[in-house]
């Protein structure tokens, strides 16, 4: 028989036992990527991984900042990962919202502020952030935001969210936002169906409230 | 079980394990717990919440067991045994001296059925099995599972894809329709216990050149896939690769891996270049 059975030392490796801080700023990229994933288990850990990611240049290293920021799951973590959703680097904003995607209870205090944040990219992103919250929290937020928000784009990821997690209640603000932008074709398209969507939805729940 | 219950015991298990349930899986978490409530005797969720706190009596292992998935069997998805043996160990041993080893990691392994039919294949299909030194590794985080894996008795419904000929040359027939792994097989996998998310865990089965992780990261959330990705990736060496289940897709999960498709099957890949540690 050619398959062999090694005992558990014989190719056991060390766990990584590093003083993050230092490490993250000075270190090779192995060392960087080997101190970011310890750095989730250290004291101020978030704080560090946030610092670090404030110039680190390898993806690598950068995802493991990431999901160390999501395992400890802070509102530091939060803090850390939001400023780079204004990056120029897609990659870079793409990882953050990734990562805040992943950490919904840390992240859903602070969805309404990014609702009304200056950028509207930001704002974007944001909207998608609301569909992992809690629906009817969402559908507030995102009715909000139809009533007030100044752009056609951010209105539209809005109606794409609610289109999901829509309530009856929800309809009087779609209607709105479809007044508010009315040269805008594809966003009256976008509010038809999720429209469209809810009521069915709506008649369907009354259908099986009357045949339990 | 109360909705706060449910919420506390969802934490615990999540902490834990990384395994995440939730209100939408009332029906399937309230059945195994009222298992280990009545296998333990507590007339209450708050005694038995007492005692998996405690861990009186290994309790914490006892609930993680209880909720693992554990159906499998052999040759499941051999489009991928078919991909390591055309595709895969050709790259594997390209870098590698004649007589050097090759580590093969099956996480979770389940009652063993993976490994053994790694090793199986191997056997059957790699002419070059004899040149290598193989290594293969079975883990699991369920403890019952990896006891019967090491015991290596299976049952007909797990040998279903297997053809007559290797039943015969592979197994020992038990009678009722059970039958033993041949001893040589048998000790030539280890089984060792790993929570796929626990770094530390991770780290001490050292580094391989493939990783079958197939239809586990489905029952994580996202923060724990994440973890679960990267404990996979610092477990390869560079150009190993990671078998995923079917369903699951490394691209959604991570993108520290490269794609590689062959014409077997899809599988993900350590990058390059990528120093040892």
């Amino acid at each position: 028989m050619p398959l062999i059975r090694k005992t558990p030392e014989a190719k056991a490796a060390p766990v990584e036992n590093l003083p993050a801080a230092g490490i993250l700023q000075t270190g090779s990229a192995e060392e960087r990527w080997a101190a970011a994933r310890a750095a989730a288990d250290a004291p101020s850990g978030a704080r560090i991984l946030g610092e670090a990611l404030l110039h680190e240049q390898d993806a690598r290293v950068r995802e493991a900042i990431f999901t160390s920021l999501v395992r400890i799951g802070s509102e530091t973590s939060v803090d850390a990962i939001v400023p780079h959703l204004r990056s120029d680097d897609p990659n870079l904003r793409t990882g953050a919202l990734d990562a805040l995607r992943a950490m919904p209870k840390a992240v859903t205090p602070r969805v309404h502020r990014l609702l009304h944040d200056p950028d509207p990219d930001v704002r974007v992103l944001a909207c998608d952030l609301a569909r992992a919250m809690p629906s009817a929290q969402a559908n507030t937020l995102l009715c909000e935001t139809l009533d007030t928000d100044e752009s056609a784009n951010v209105c539209g990821v809005a109606v794409d969210v609610l289109a999901e997690t829509g309530v009856q209640e929800c309809l009087p603000a779609l209607a709105r936002c479809a007044m508010r932008f009315p040269d805008d074709p594809f966003l009256a398209f976008s509010i038809k169906l999720a429209r469209e969507r809810i009521a069915s939805e709506g008649d369907a729940r009354r259908m099986a409230d009357r045949h339990p | 079980m109360t909705e706060e219950e449910l919420a506390r015991l969802c934490d615990f298990l999540y902490r834990r394990t990384g395994m995440s349930y939730d209100e939408a899986k009332r029906y399937y978490v309230e059945r195994r717990v009222a298992d280990r409530m009545g296998a333990t005797g507590s007339t209450s969720f708050a005694s038995y919440f007492a005692l998996l706190r405690a861990d009186v009596q290994g309790e914490v292992e006892q609930l993680i067991n209880a909720f693992t998935v554990n159906e499998t069997y052999f040759y499941r998805e051999d489009h991928q045994l078919r991909c390591l043996t055309n595709s895969l160990l050709a790259e594997v041993i390209k870098t590698k001296p004649y007589d050097a080893s090759v580590r093969i990691w099956s996480a979770p392994c389940a009652t063993g059925e993976e490994p053994y039919s790694i090793a199986i294949w191997l056997l059957e299909n790699w002419p070059q099995v004899d040149a290598y030194e193989v290594e293969i590794i079975g883990s699991d985080i369920d403890t019952n599972t990896l006891g019967a894996a090491r015991e290596g008795v299976f049952g007909s419904r797990a040998m279903m894809r297997l053809p007559p000929d290797l039943l015969e040359r592979y197994f020992v027939a038990q009678g009722e329709g059970q039958w033993r792994i041949i001893d040589e097989l048998r000790e030539s996998i280890r089984f060792t216990q790993v929570n796929l998310v626990d770094r530390a865990e991770t780290a001490t089965q050292g580094k391989f050149d493939i990783i079958f992780c197939r239809n586990v990261l489905i029952y994580f959330d996202d923060a724990s896939r994440r973890l679960a990705a990267e404990n996979l990736y610092d477990r390869l060496n560079p150009g190993g690769f990671v078998c995923l289940g079917h369903s699951e897709s490394m691209s959604r999960i991570s993108p520290l891996f490269e794609v590689q498709r062959y014409t077997d099957a899809i599988v993900y890949r350590k990058p390059m270049g990528i120093a040892r540690v």
